[in-house]
């Protein structure tokens, strides 16, 4: 049995009151296309008052940059862009691994134990409520310089949604489907295999939907404070210069990562969930 | 009676277990707040014996088909199984089970679905999940997952699902319940044709008088809360039960004994 399936598209063995799959990829398609059409036309119209704004009132571009002036500074330096760009993803989603990977284990072990629940849930949550920013330069003086102490802040920011979801995701299980394991008498592995992991699923991603883009944050904080490389360095580098067309840029492309990744992880979660109900009244992105 | 003959294997002239209820009492909750949900229940069920348990909301059904199971230890009394207890009935692998709630993994497809009981019994026997799937009527929905299916498509799945272990014993704890008057009426045929077709004991909750009369040999009926046997009727209409006798006289006769004795432990005056 394999959980990553696409949605079976079989009209004959279809049942009269169910909704029909007939051209979903086409439907699916077009809704994208109409859902990002009206927020692209009011960017766009945006853009459009912002320039003639600028240019009207004459606002110094140490101010206020007109949208033209961002894109050629972009553009004119998309190899720029791009390589811290290319850092701070990175450091992102090597954080969001690490984070999900030590917050699964724990949540695993937390569902097992009550003890270890009882000592790990309340450490969790002290470390959650306490600003990120605060911890940020502490990592930086014990981790030092390059990528790693960027994605331990990530990991950390992206630790605790995790561990709470998956832990609430192992702990719903429907106990009627439970009393049908134990009634052939199943064991704890496969009632953990079996029923407790694959249910726990849609818990783990939507706590994905707060995570991704948590950790990218976490990368960029972890950077303000080493200035080295990537997308929260040029930031500062560009503020400390009041150089906006360089600070907007930086923003622009940070707003694209954590839109990619947003839509990359609907987009697993919709094939990895096609069987929840969350999936059947259609794309939630 | 089609196609099911095929899956009555040689080893199925092994003696059907009796169970034995004796003392049964069953209280929720520890110190002052106790709620008894079953008082004293004492009865027998024969050899492939078709019998339901019938009782208003809250008289402890449930529980006592929880405690045959053994997924509940009772406060008193005890459930022999063949002289086991259900927990050695257990590990023996004797039980299948039907709830009212299908309880279907939604990530696995109706066939998969079905094979979940042989992986659990440690037993690979594949060809057998297409017969059972042709069997409950669900030829075709191999590859359907729950989402696809109607209410009445996913209890059938449930039930090719405890069928799938050959269990001498099912426990059916108002299977049909969540389903419409025709659909349910269909599928008590349906579950009669497969139970004589393949000898099982079995245990049936419900709280629909005709379901309980048309299906069974004998019928439980239970109190209100504490939950105490009323009476035993034993069905004495002919087999199989086709739609003949379910609108026959003495079908009715039997209807309206059940539904006295219930009314009766109300302590209500008897309406006949």
């Amino acid at each position: 049995m394999s959980l990553l399936r696409s949605k079976p598209a079989q009209e004959d063995a279809m049942p009269a009151d169910s909704p029909s799959s007939h051209g979903q990829h086409f439907t699916n398609l077009s809704r994208y296309v109409r859902r990002a059409l009206f927020p692209i036309i009011t960017l766009g119209a945006v853009g459009v008052l912002w320039e003639v704004a600028v240019r009207v009132s004459g606002v110094a571009e140490y101010l206020v940059p007109t949208p033209s002036a961002v894109w050629s500074r972009l553009s004119g330096d998309l190899g720029y862009f791009l390589f811290h760009g290319l850092i701070t993803l990175y450091e992102s989603l090597g954080g969001f691994a690490l984070g999900t990977l030590v917050a699964v284990i724990a949540a695993g072990v937390m569902a097992h134990s009550r003890l270890f629940e009882r000592t790990v849930y309340p450490i969790a949550l002290l470390i959650k409520v306490t600003p990120i920013v605060a911890i940020a330069p502490l990592f930086v003086i014990w981790f030092g310089f390059g990528s790693f102490p960027k994605m331990m802040i990530a990991a950390l920011i992206t630790f605790f949604p995790v561990m709470v979801n998956t832990f609430i995701g192992l702990r719903s299980v429907n106990p009627t489907t439970l009393d049908f394991f134990r009634l052939l008498d199943a064991g704890e592995a496969q009632v953990l295999i079996k029923l407790r992991v694959p249910g726990a699923l849609p818990y783990v991603f939507a706590a994905f939907r707060i995570a991704v883009p948590l950790s990218v944050i976490g990368a960029v904080v972890g950077e303000w404070f080493t200035g080295d490389r990537g997308l929260g360095s040029v930031i500062i580098v560009a503020h400390h210069n009041i150089d906006m067309p360089t600070l907007f840029s930086a923003i622009a492309v940070l707003a694209c990562i954590g839109l990619g990744l947003t839509g990359i992880t609907a987009l697993i979660e919709q094939r990895v969930l096609f069987w929840h109900d969350s999936q059947q009244s259609g794309p939630a992105l | 009676m089609i196609g099911v003959e095929g899956d009555l294997s040689a080893n199925e002239t092994v003696g059907l277990p009796h169970i034995s209820i004796h003392g049964l009492t069953h209280e929720y909750g520890k110190g002052a707040p106790r709620v008894t949900a079953l008082s004293d229940i004492d009865f027998d069920i024969h050899e492939g014996d078709f019998v339901s348990i019938i009782g208003p909301s809250g008289c402890g059904k449930t529980t006592l088909l929880r405690i045959v199971g053994g997924l509940l230890t009772p406060t008193h009394g005890a459930v022999r199984i063949d002289g086991a207890s259900p927990d050695e009935a257990r590990r023996q692998r004797l039980f299948g089970a039907v709830f009212q709630d299908a309880a279907l993994l939604p990530w696995r497809t109706a066939a998969e679905n079905v094979r979940l009981s042989i992986e659990l019994n440690g037993d690979d026997r594949k060809g057998d999940v297409n017969d059972l799937l042709r069997t409950v009527g669900l030829d075709g929905f191999h590859d359907s997952y729950p989402y696809q299916l109607s209410g009445g498509m996913k209890q059938r799945v449930a039930l090719a699902r405890a069928l799938a272990t050959r269990p001498r014993i099912l426990l059916m704890d108002e299977p049909f319940g969540s389903l419409d008057e025709i659909t349910r009426t269909d599928m008590g045929y349906e579950l009669l044709r497969i139970w004589e077709s393949r000898p099982t004991t079995v245990l049936f909750v419900t709280h629909s008088i005709a379901e309980a009369v048309m299906l069974s040999d004998r019928v439980v009926v239970l109190s209100p809360r504490p939950g105490e046997i009323v009476d035993i009727i034993n069905i004495e209409l002919p087999r199989p039960r086709t739609q003949y006798v379910e609108e026959s006289q003495e079908f009715g006769e039997y209807m309206v004994l059940v539904r006295g004795l219930l009314k009766g432990a109300r302590h209500e005056p008897v309406a006949v």
